[in-house]
């Protein structure tokens, strides 16, 4: 299984690469959403899992989700928003344009590992 | 929005617990110890602006020594492996996430910028008369650490659709 983290924060971007790595992901990484369509248009498919951040420069998170839903060989990728953009309606906001599940900082492991086995992703009960 | 509704330093201080659980102390053991009129060495400077139906920003303010403790903290690094550029970025998302979970208090429509961060004799770019509505300052590792929410134009920022 795959993973991208796309965050413009490299700290935050090594917290997720450590947390999803030790459940058994291979991490790929971008700093924004631009630079993550150019690393997935490189790839032999699609990762599995793509953990976004909202607020970025070039190509913000809510821009990614919608080309990643409208590309067809991203179809398949779990879409999981991790920001800090915390109101009802920046959730629904996301959700309506494709993302699978959102995710507010800050975020303990065990609660990013509870939200990827409700998406069928790690085993239920499972922790980084 | 008027000064009253502004978020308080209650609020700041359960962000902070939360970032602190989340990132810095997982066990609990090693907590941001609230405390009153101590100043803060101003030589890091880390901010997000907010900007729409309340302006003004979220700045974090630490002794250089207290942005690595805290960038070692974040990263679970020893403080001399932490690189400079990884300081200012830790520095930074944590303005970014305080900032976001306060914006939230705020009137709809407020937007967040992406992080600011300037070393010593420089600071957030806000109006001369902008006014701190509340500053929370915590003692952790024997260093002081200050985040304040300040109301106010902002001047020179970008800020994220």
């Amino acid at each position: 299984m795959r993973a991208i983290v796309i965050d413009d924060s490299r700290a935050i971007r090594l917290i997720l690469r450590r947390i999803v790595g030790q459940a058994g992901f291979e991490v790929l990484e971008a700093g924004d959403g631009k630079q993550a369509m150019e690393v997935l248009a490189g790839l032999d498919g699609a990762p599995e899992l793509a953990l976004i951040d909202w607020n970025m420069p070039n190509m913000n998170g809510l821009e990614f989700v919608a080309a990643a839903r409208g590309d067809q060989r991203l179809r398949d990728m779990t879409l999981v928003m991790v920001t800090t953009e915390s109101e009802q309606s920046q959730v629904a906001r996301a959700l309506a344009a494709g993302a699978h599940e959102y995710v507010i900082k800050p975020f303990t492991s065990d609660a990013l590992m509870e939200k990827l086995a409700l998406l069928g992703l790690v085993p239920s009960g499972a922790q980084a | 929005m008027s000064i009253e509704m502004a978020p308080t330093v209650k609020d700041l201080l359960f962000i902070m617990e939360q970032v602190w659980l989340s990132y810095m102390d997982p066990e609990g053991i090693d907590p941001l110890i609230p405390i009153d009129d101590e100043p803060v060495a101003s030589e890091i400077h880390a901010w997000v602006a907010i900007t729409g139906p309340w302006e003004g920003n979220v700045l974090v303010t630490c002794s250089r020594a207290q942005a690595r403790n805290v960038a070692a903290a974040f990263l679970a690094m020893e403080v001399e492996e932490v690189p400079d550029e990884d300081v200012a970025d830790v520095v930074g998302e944590m303005a970014n996430i305080v900032g976001g979970n306060v914006k939230s208090m705020l009137p709809p429509g407020c937007a967040l910028s992406t992080p600011y961060f300037v070393g010593e004799g420089e600071g957030p770019f806000r109006s001369p008369d902008a006014v701190c509505v509340a500053e929370l300052v915590g003692r952790w590792r024997n260093e002081l650490l200050s985040i304040a929410m300040w109301q106010g134009r902002n001047e020179r920022v970008e800020v994220a659709a």
